[in-house]
């Protein structure tokens, strides 16, 4: 069925350049052999139609309101062994540990700016960084970033290296665990042969991280209660936030259903208010708290912060978690980890040139067409210019961007994003991928197993987010000796 | 539970049960149709159709004359009727989708699938069958539904909330048709087959006609058929039977005590059963009848305002 595959130049997940399949998907490629290309076909329709009627959707909006999409789902897996995963894990783990203590000494001592290593005005300038807000304010655990969603590349060598790190709301959770569903369901078959790590207990290991992080004032001899705060159901993930809460068994509440009392946080239930502990909430800082960010936001909670302040409530991920995951901090990420951990980072970065460093300003805008363009304060794919992919009037007018703001942009080099086979509209074609890793913090830290690998599912497109066409596929980590059974 | 929760389960289950009555009445009038050949005849019955699913000042207001298939429209797929069936069915479906973390998965599938038909139903031609598929759709996806929630609920509090929503929406709505049909009969007080037939589009319209035909022979008797949907103690659809639902689904909200904040609801709705007890609708004339429904339906709203009140509900959710 690949007989007319062909990897390119570029690293391929599945498939060698002479035509056969990698060692860890040997098995899998002799059980979809199996199938027939109508079985194939009605396969897929199947796992589409699942989604729609679960109703797993995101709203795209534009001009003419909100339209609810299905992420394509794709059916072949990107495996990965388990010894390459034990090392993404361990690396997850570092640079998230770094990540927290950068924010907790930019809150507090920031010694990181003392020594030098990064500019102060970087920090200073940062939109995202609330210092007047929360600076000094202790958190529970010392833990600021409860759950982060790092996104990870191959490169043409199949090395990993880290595009982002999303440590404010990072989505898409729920579909590492829908993708999975519904593979079982549609493909048994691909499962007997294959022993891959299970996502059973996860949430439960998400829920434990929550209400770890209790607040210093909780009513003594209680447990605490947790609750999830969403938009409500017009939000793109609102699907991602009713799978947690119910998953976890905590309740999903809407802005309007808190009340801030005294400094003191509680729901309204039908018997009246009930304190509430801990906040997992999917909103942005600047709409949590009107009084304290924008005096327009109708999603937030008149009060939240001073309850935080206080200590009476916890709030995950934490407030000012912004200022560590842009992508002009990304670059100092590896110096962060040399200078509270004292180690060499174990995933390192996609190199990155500053435009506001003359020299490098100089060079990208004569190579252009080489580069990948990136607004610092952007995402979702958007204000990006991919180089090689672009028009000069598209290039002149990244130039004429650069210019003007030269701190606002950020370039890299393009990067040959690793593919996989992926079977749309009855053949297989070769699609870019990327994979977001879900990392968890609570009393300890914990990498789910896989993640949610993305595909950019438009030929030759670099774009995997769903806003954009991209689509979803599951994600194997494969035992030891995993693949010998067949 | 939170109340914003709460009062998206009552407002779901009250338009679920609200787009199958009215798909019933509009499906039974449908047939109706082929047989009357008067147009000032069918001209008031369409108008009475128009006040029992929707309101018939808002119809002539927009469109100023009796037009089947402008009505048959404004009923069934119109946006501009907030209680077409299209209108109350989404209404439903986003107050399951907010609720999706507390109601069983298959509920929110079933009202989700009707929502993914939908597109197809607008496209097709505007035939008589295609509208009684339509109708028939509305009316198995509500029974589904139902079907879901009693056999796969706890009987908890979200369960109770769906329920209560449900039996003050199926109540009120009896009471519509009789009132509109002891207008009719008010107004025309000739007797006959015409009287017989009056009676027996309401049995329809209330989906009570087989019910009643094994309590009494086949006459009908405009104080019959009264009594019985209105004070038929064993009759799911009678006035009667919904009240004593909503009372006994409000004990078990309250662990069977009454507190300082539930005490006027349970006193409404004491006087409310008693007034349906004590109502001699054998001897009422039309008149009476019509004072008497109007009186209960004011009591549905006094309730369904009292129950917010009481369990601090707000506005339902709203659908841009």
């Amino acid at each position: 069925m690949l007989n007319h595959y062909n990897t390119g130049v570029f690293f391929d997940e599945m498939m060698e350049d002479n035509g056969n399949p990698k060692r860890h998907y040997r098995s899998f490629y002799q059980l979809m052999e199996n199938f027939s290309e109508k079985e194939l076909r009605e396969k897929h329709e199947t796992a589409q139609l699942n989604f729609l009627r679960q109703g797993i959707t995101f709203t795209v909006y534009n001009h003419t309101g909100g339209t609810e999409r299905t992420m394509p789902f794709d059916f072949v897996p990107i495996i990965i062994p388990e010894p390459q995963w034990n090392k993404v894990e361990e690396g997850m783990k570092q640079r998230i540990k770094a990540l927290n203590l950068f924010l907790e000494d930019i809150y507090h001592d920031q010694k990181i700016l003392e020594a030098g290593i990064i500019p102060r005005d970087l920090i200073e300038n940062n939109s995202y960084y609330y210092n007047k807000q929360i600076g000094g304010v202790n958190v529970p655990l010392n833990n600021h970033v409860f759950l982060a969603g790092v996104d990870l590349i191959k490169d043409e060598n199949g090395d990993y290296r880290v595009l982002e790190d999303n440590l404010r709301n990072p989505s898409g959770m729920s579909y590492v665990f829908q993708n999975r569903y519904v593979m079982r369901q549609v493909y048994p078959e691909l499962f007997f042969e294959h022993s891959i790590e299970t996502l059973e207990h996860q949430v439960s290991e998400l829920h434990k991280a929550v209400i770890s992080h209790t607040p210093p004032n909780v009513e003594p001899h209680s447990t605490p209660t947790a609750v999830l705060l969403t938009p409500g159901i017009y939000n793109s993930a609102y699907y991602d936030h009713v799978f947690l809460a119910q998953q976890m068994g905590i309740e999903l509440v809407e802005g309007r259903d808190l009340i801030v009392k005294e400094d003191v946080v509680y729901m309204k239930t039908i018997r009246g208010l009930k304190r509430v502990d801990i906040i997992y909430r999917r909103i942005d800082d600047d709409f949590l708290d009107p009084e304290a960010f924008r005096p327009d936001s109708a999603l937030g909670v008149s009060g939240l912060l001073r309850a935080y302040k206080k200590g009476n409530v916890s709030i995950l991920n934490g407030i000012g978690n912004g200022v560590a995951d842009d992508k002009a901090i990304y670059v100092y990420v590896p110096d962060m980890i040399r200078f509270y951990l004292d180690e060499e980072p174990i995933i390192p970065n996609v190199e990155t040139y500053f435009l506001s460093d003359p020299e490098k300003l100089e060079y990208v805008l004569e190579n252009i067409d080489q580069l990948v363009i990136k607004n610092v304060g952007a995402s979702g794919g958007y204000d990006m210019l991919i180089g090689p992919q672009s028009e000069p009037e598209e290039q002149n007018e990244f130039r004429r961007k650069i210019i003007e703001a030269p701190h606002q942009y950020i370039a890299q080099p393009t990067i040959k994003l690793s593919r996989a086979p992926a079977y749309q509209e009855g053949r297989f074609y070769p699609c870019h991928v990327d994979l977001r890793v879900f990392v968890m913090t609570g009393d300890n830290t914990h990498v789910i197993p896989g993640g949610l690998s993305r595909v950019a599912l438009k030929e030759g497109s670099l774009v995997v987010n769903s806003s954009q066409g991209g689509g979803g596929k599951d994600t194997w980590i494969l035992s030891e000796g995993g693949e010998t059974h067949a | 539970m939170l109340s914003r929760v709460a009062d998206s389960l009552y407002w779901m289950a009250r338009n679920i049960e609200r787009a199958e009555n009215n798909s019933r009445v509009l499906s039974v009038q449908l047939i109706h149709m082929l047989e009357a050949s008067d147009q000032e005849v069918m001209d008031r019955d369409w108008g009475e159709v128009l006040d029992i699913c929707a309101s018939k000042l808002d119809y002539m207001d927009r469109y100023e004359r009796i037009d089947r298939e402008t009505i048959i429209q404004y009923l069934t797929i119109s946006p501009m009727n907030v209680n077409s069936l299209m209108n109350s069915m989404n209404y439903a479906r986003e107050n399951a989708r907010a609720t999706r973390d507390i109601i069983p998965n298959e509920l929110w599938e079933v009202l989700n699938e009707f929502h993914l038909a939908q597109k197809d139903w607008q496209e097709l031609p505007n035939t008589r069958q295609h509208t009684q598929d339509y109708l028939k759709k509305v009316k198995t996806t509500s029974m589904t539904a139902q079907g879901i929630i009693e056999s796969t609920m706890s009987r908890g509090i979200p369960y109770t909330f769906i329920k209560v929503g449900k039996w003050i929406e199926r109540a009120d709505k009896t009471a519509r048709v009789l009132n509109v049909i002891c207008e009719k009969n008010r107004k025309e007080s000739s007797f006959g087959t015409n009287n017989y037939y009056y009676w027996l589009t309401a049995l329809q319209f209330l989906h009570g006609y087989d019910a009643y035909i094994k309590e009494h022979p086949p006459t009908m008797e405009s104080r019959h058929v009264l009594d019985f949907m209105i004070k038929e103690r064993s009759f799911p659809r009678s006035i009667r039977y919904c009240m004593d639902h909503v009372m006994e689904a409000v004990q078990r909200l309250e662990g069977g005590k009454i507190s300082h904040y539930s005490k006027d609801l349970f006193q409404m709705l004491e006087t409310i059963q008693e007034e349906i007890k004590e109502a001699d609708i054998e001897h009422m004339d039309m008149e009476e009848l019509m004072s008497f429904l109007d009186h209960f339906q004011d009591r549905c709203l006094t309730v369904s305002r009292m129950f917010s009140e009481t369990y601090y509900l707000i506005e339902p959710v709203h659908v841009r």
